[in-house]
């Protein structure tokens, strides 16, 4: 796809461009879904019951936030492929790998995050809501908007992981765009690595801009829906 | 309501910090449990409201041993009971949806939903509920402010209403006034003997002896791991039989 | 199987209008394995919509580095595979992953530098001896680095050279083809390139040409042959074959390999066809060294002493 040619010049760009940013979003936002549904209990958990290993878990989750993502995208490649042990499930090269992939990457930062903010609830503001007839699950629900401004940091934080990797989708993803144009498995950062190895910088850097236009917005969103819950 | 404690062992950990306890309150009246700071007044308060059941013993709500029966009746039972923490523990939300949660939570999925979206005003009944509790601890009008702007006085009387609000029929405080001024520790005070006037019974943890003085109707002296000595208040403060329960009364330290 | 009706004779520049199949071939999809220097000249975007018109297809095209592209073909996540490294395409065949292999275009490798040229190789007709002049000078070489088709052919070339590549001249990138162009450029290096990414980036490097390759008179060490094979359906029963076989058929078809010879970029031919030639190259559909006779005249336990031989005999031995 010449994107350098092109740019700025009619239909062609816009589509390419508007499907890049959707495949990036549907992504990325789907896997951060996940990845939440899966940390916040995970953090509660860990948080608040004793249980052997606990430590060791606590240790996995953080180092988890650092993991490479080319790495990730290794291992989930060699899952997935035809090849591997999950093959007959062929998703290999398809935006639900990218899914999978990007889930492994968000859940620990997700979940080490939520864990310091539900963490810094005080007990007597747990055992305040237990003692006045709230079950364990009405206390989790309670902790959560108590650590909701730490909870959104750490939402807002999976979703920047997601969104600004590369190595592993490009990997899981195999970085297709059909013949009319539109993207199946590419985003907006491998995009970037498609005009960057052809020696196309500043096509590059006007996706990368765009990427950021899309980071700003989410953000401004989180901040939206932060204040909002500040009653 | 009656409550006993029957027999009950408690521990922390590895440690044994009550043994052998044994205690009976019943409703509309005060009963005051005293002794040093540190020896588990609050262990035993959160025993008697259901947290973690004691090593040993039973804890009976009229008779009923709470951690013999169904995890749902214990429910029950327990929301028949209301206790205010010592330390802070308003929600970072506003008064009045700290005054009505626990209102919310024993609603049903609507009507948590209600109240989610439409706040304490979502039902005449949960309004009016609010309003009462808020003015029993004379802080009418107080329900739009925020909680984490209150001062300790505050927020120490909302914690009071939010327990107060569920119209429980025992009331449990662990050292409500310890670290207040005067005047909001008479109001508190005066709040304790109003709801009792309404038929709750209401245990008080408390070093204040001198307040125990004031309000209570029976008083129950915790040395050690156990109770040593309890009675009505003007005989165990003025005479106590034992000599440690007279000793820590007349300000010594116990051994 | 459909003819591909109403290809014009005659008409030149007219679009044929090629009959439109009514079914899919297996599940209508394609996944063509490529590389990215290939995918990056455009060509694919330029005359795959045709094939997906004309079968009804839809084509995903991978472009990843040579070894990702063999191995994902290896792997069967792929049914097609498009590459230019002859070698790695003949053990590729070797080893029973792919099979119907044809010729389907070429072109050739330069040796491009900096215009001042400061180890003295312009208009050299050997490229060893170029790439001896740039160690001899120490001039600075960027290499690929990453076992793509480029930089396979680069070690073939240092290989016959007498220098050993090394030292802070020599510099190894690990990057795609436009990108390591654009360094050297910035750099004013010397480095070796198709001359299709060369000729598609020429407005924006500033790199000449200094040893040509085969298509204008320069050395045959340079040459670029692509390739197009089927993943073997026998290894990974899931491929979509038939499809692969019609996207092979398209390729060398005499209308694909027309449009192939006139894709231009900035002005230039960027690839020659040659899936037909007279005399007809059959040493296309097996891997190089394969002979009738040789395999029919073996015992069993010839051939399975000459697949240990094959397995386990380093080349240089």
């Amino acid at each position: 796809m010449d994107l350098g040619a092109v740019i700025g010049a009619g239909p062609e760009t816009t589509r390419y461009v508007t499907s890049i940013i959707r495949v990036s979003l549907q992504v990325s936002m789907t896997a951060v879904a996940i990845s939440t549904a899966m940390g916040i209990p995970l953090a509660l958990v860990t948080a608040f019951r004793r249980f052997p290993g606990r430590r060791l878990l606590t240790t996995v989750i953080t180092t988890g936030m650092g993991f490479p993502s080319v790495v990730v995208g290794l291992v989930v490649l060699l899952l997935l492929s035809a090849s591997g042990p999950l093959g007959t499930l062929q998703l290999a090269f398809t935006p639900r790998a990218m899914i999978i992939s990007q889930t492994i990457l968000a859940l620990p930062v997700i979940t080490a995050v939520s864990l310091s903010a539900v963490q810094a609830v005080d007990q007597s503001v747990r055992d305040a809501a237990f003692a006045v007839g709230a079950t364990r699950r009405d206390v989790a629900v309670r902790t959560i908007a108590e650590a909701r401004f730490g909870i959104i940091t750490a939402v807002l934080a999976g979703f920047g992981r997601a969104i600004s990797e590369v190595g592993s989708i490009l990997i899981v993803g195999g970085n297709i765009v059909f013949t009319d144009g539109t993207s199946y498995t590419r985003t907006l950062t491998t995009a970037i690595t498609v005009e960057a190895r052809q020696g196309r910088y500043e096509t590059g850097l006007i996706l990368g801009a765009i990427l950021l236009a899309v980071v700003l917005v989410i953000n401004a969103v989180g901040a939206w829906v932060s204040a909002r819950g500040d009653r | 309501m009656r409550i006993t404690v029957e027999d009950v062992r408690l521990t922390r950990g590895e440690a044994t910090v009550l043994d052998g306890v044994d205690l009976t309150v019943e409703a509309g009246a005060v009963t005051a449990i005293v002794g040093p700071s540190g020896v588990g007044k609050t262990t035993l308060l959160r025993a008697i409201a259901g947290f973690a059941p004691p090593a040993a013993g039973a804890i009976r709500y009229d008779g009923a041993d709470l951690w013999a029966v169904e995890e749902r009746q214990r429910l029950q039972l327990r929301r028949t009971v209301a206790m205010v923490p010592q330390d802070r523990s308003l929600f970072n939300t506003t008064v009045a949806r700290n005054v009505a949660y626990g209102l919310g939570v024993r609603g049903g999925p609507l009507e948590r939903l209600r109240m989610a979206v439409g706040g304490v005003q979502a039902t005449d009944a949960l309004a009016q509920q609010v309003t009462d509790a808020l003015a029993l601890v004379q802080l009418a009008g107080m329900g739009g402010r925020a909680a984490r702007t209150l001062s300790a006085g505050e927020a120490q009387r909302v914690a009071i209403a939010r327990a107060i609000a569920t119209d429980p029929a025992m009331l449990l405080m662990d050292e409500p006034t310890s670290n207040l001024d005067p005047q909001t520790t008479a109001v508190i005070e005066e709040a304790i003997l109003a709801a009792v006037r309404r038929g709750m019974g209401v245990i008080i943890a408390t070093h204040d002896i001198h307040q125990a003085g004031r309000i209570a109707d029976r008083v129950a002296v915790m040395i050690g791991d156990t109770i040593i000595e309890e009675g009505s208040a003007t005989t165990v403060l003025e005479d106590a039989a034992s000599p440690a329960a007279r000793r820590f009364l007349a300000g010594e330290l116990p051994l | 199987m459909i003819g591909i009706a109403g290809c014009t004779t005659g008409d030149e520049g007219a679009t044929a209008e090629p009959a439109q199949l009514t079914e899919a071939i297996g599940d209508g999809e394609l996944i063509l394995a490529t590389t990215t220097s290939t995918y990056d000249t455009g060509l694919l975007d330029a005359v795959v919509p045709t094939f997906e018109s004309a079968f009804g297809m839809t084509v995903k095209m991978l472009p990843q580095g040579t070894g990702a592209a063999i191995e994902t073909a290896r792997n069967g996540d792929a049914d097609v595979l498009l590459v230019h490294a002859r070698s790695r395409e003949d053990a590729f065949m070797q080893a029973g992953y792919g099979v119907n292999r044809r010729d389907m275009m070429f072109n050739d490798f330069v040796v491009v530098g900096p215009a001042a040229d400061p180890a003295g190789i312009a208009g050299g007709d050997s490229a060893a001896g170029a790439f001896d002049a740039i160690a001899a000078a120490e001039a600075t070489f960027v290499s690929r680095g990453d076992n793509s088709g480029t930089h396979t052919k680069e070690l073939v070339v240092w290989d016959r050279a007498t220098s050993v590549p090394g030292g802070r001249w020599y510099q190894e990138i690990g990057k795609g083809m436009g990108d390591t162009l654009a360094q050297a450029s910035q750099t004013g290096a010397y480095t070796i390139s198709d001359r299709g990414t060369y000729l598609s980036m020429r407005e924006e490097v500033d790199l000449e040409i200094l040893v040509e390759g085969p298509l204008r008179g320069g050395p045959l060490v340079l040459k670029n042959p692509y390739g197009v094979m089927a993943v073997n359906p026998a290894v990974h029963a899931q491929v979509n074959y038939q499809a692969a076989m019609a996207f092979i058929g398209f390729c060398t078809a005499p209308d694909t390999q027309a449009a192939i010879d006139a894709y231009t970029a900035n002005g230039s031919q960027l690839f020659f066809a040659n899936a037909w030639a007279e005399p007809v190259d059959f040493a296309q559909y097996v891997p190089a060294g394969y002979s009738v006779d040789a395999a029919a005249r073996l015992t069993a336990e010839d051939r399975q002493f000459l697949s240990w031989v094959d397995a386990k005999v380093p080349a240089g031995y």
